[in-house]
């Protein structure tokens, strides 16, 4: 059985010279998002790893900024970058992810990135 | 011959001991320079570049910004390309020429106002925009921080020395994917006619994490209360 041959370099010769993830720019076609909409995180399953908190799964956020294009985690902890997709800045109010967080301070808020197919429209 | 005579004792140890971690960074390190995966070149070069890093960069970028409004604007529109102005290429400067897995080349600068103040995590781990700012400090590395900043944002930087009224929004940001940021504090008043160089010196690494607001003399970090543990180990 002939020893099989993985590219351990196509990351490399991909984004060097432009940086990561500026070489996967233009590869996730149109943001399914905009700037102030209302979105929730979906609590889907992980196997292994994850950048998706757990303290954000379930929790309606808005959108602040649609930032970039980039495979997600999940798939590029596996050497996976066929599924690009967008990633998008949401702000979170403490008083949605904390109930008992202070009535007083109810206007401070969490900022986090999360890629696209986390995201459900709500 | 003179100088061997004069140093009769044995050379200080480098390091009083090494820590576990240490033992392992070493051991994977040597096999991966046995396999061929880097070379112990490759090696010297990140660590001499590690070592050049620091948070002056950084503060610099944050006095132009105080001063030139149009710059501001490019920091917060494209942190990267702003960068540049301090001297810091995301993409080249670094030995990879791509960033690295914990360095991703996306800087976003989080611009204060006098009603929202931003605090920067990483909840998952410790992503730090280490070109542009340096190492982290060992707090910010802790499971302490990254719980409870989160949790109760108020109380830990109430911790740090920095007290907010309601009115000011606290805006925790989590730096989970391949962003990383930094803060633009607000100008602080009392330095009216400052030059860049003197208002670079009082935008410290806390002012630029965000546990901490920039004040006219203020140049150094605030010291950090060291707890002495309850079990010690016992070397």
């Amino acid at each position: 059985m002939s020893k099989p041959h993985y590219d351990r370099e196509h990351h490399v010769k991909k984004a060097t010279g432009i940086g990561d993830p500026q070489c996967f720019k233009g590869e996730a076609g149109e943001a399914r998002f905009k700037v102030g909409d209302r979105v929730r995180i979906k609590d889907l399953p992980d196997l292994f790893y994850t950048r998706t908190q757990t303290y954000t799964r379930g929790a309606e956020a808005t959108v602040h900024e649609v930032v970039y294009e980039s495979p997600p985690a999940e798939d590029e902890s596996w050497d996976n970058t066929e599924n690009v997709e967008w990633f998008y800045s949401l702000v979170f109010s403490m008083k949605e992810l904390w109930p008992n967080y202070p009535d007083a301070f109810s206007s401070d808020t969490v900022e986090t990135e999360i890629p696209e197919h986390y995201l459900e429209a709500c | 011959m003179s100088d061997e005579k004069e140093h009769l004792h044995p050379p200080a140890a480098m390091v009083d001991e090494v820590s576990e971690f240490e033992v392992l960074e070493i051991a994977v390190r040597e096999l991966a320079i046995e396999k061929g995966l880097f070379t112990q070149e490759d090696h010297n070069q990140w660590t001499d570049y590690m070592h050049t890093l620091g948070p002056a960069p950084a503060a610099r970028l944050v006095a132009k910004a105080w001063l030139d409004p149009e710059y501001k604007k490019l920091c917060v529109e494209d942190g990267v390309k702003a960068s540049l102005d301090v001297n810091i290429d995301w993409v080249n400067t670094m030995p990879t020429k791509f960033g690295t897995p914990s360095d991703y080349c996306n800087l976003r600068v989080m611009e204060d106002t006098p009603t929202l103040k931003h605090v920067v995590v990483c909840t998952l781990c410790s992503c730090y925009p280490r070109p542009i700012l340096g190492q982290s400090p060992e707090w910010y590395r802790t499971p302490n921080y990254r719980r409870r900043i989160v949790r109760w944002p108020r109380q830990v930087l109430a911790e740090f020395g920095l007290q907010l009224p309601e009115d000011v929004e606290i805006r925790v940001v989590d730096s989970n994917q391949k962003s990383r940021m930094i803060v633009l504090p607000v100008r602080p008043e009392g330095t009216e006619g400052w030059t860049e160089d003197q208002l670079a010196e009082i935008v410290t690494r806390d002012c630029l994490i965000g546990v901490a607001v920039p004040k006219p003399g203020v140049t150094n970090n605030a010291k950090r209360p060291v707890r002495k543990a309850i079990n010690p180990y016992k070397h």
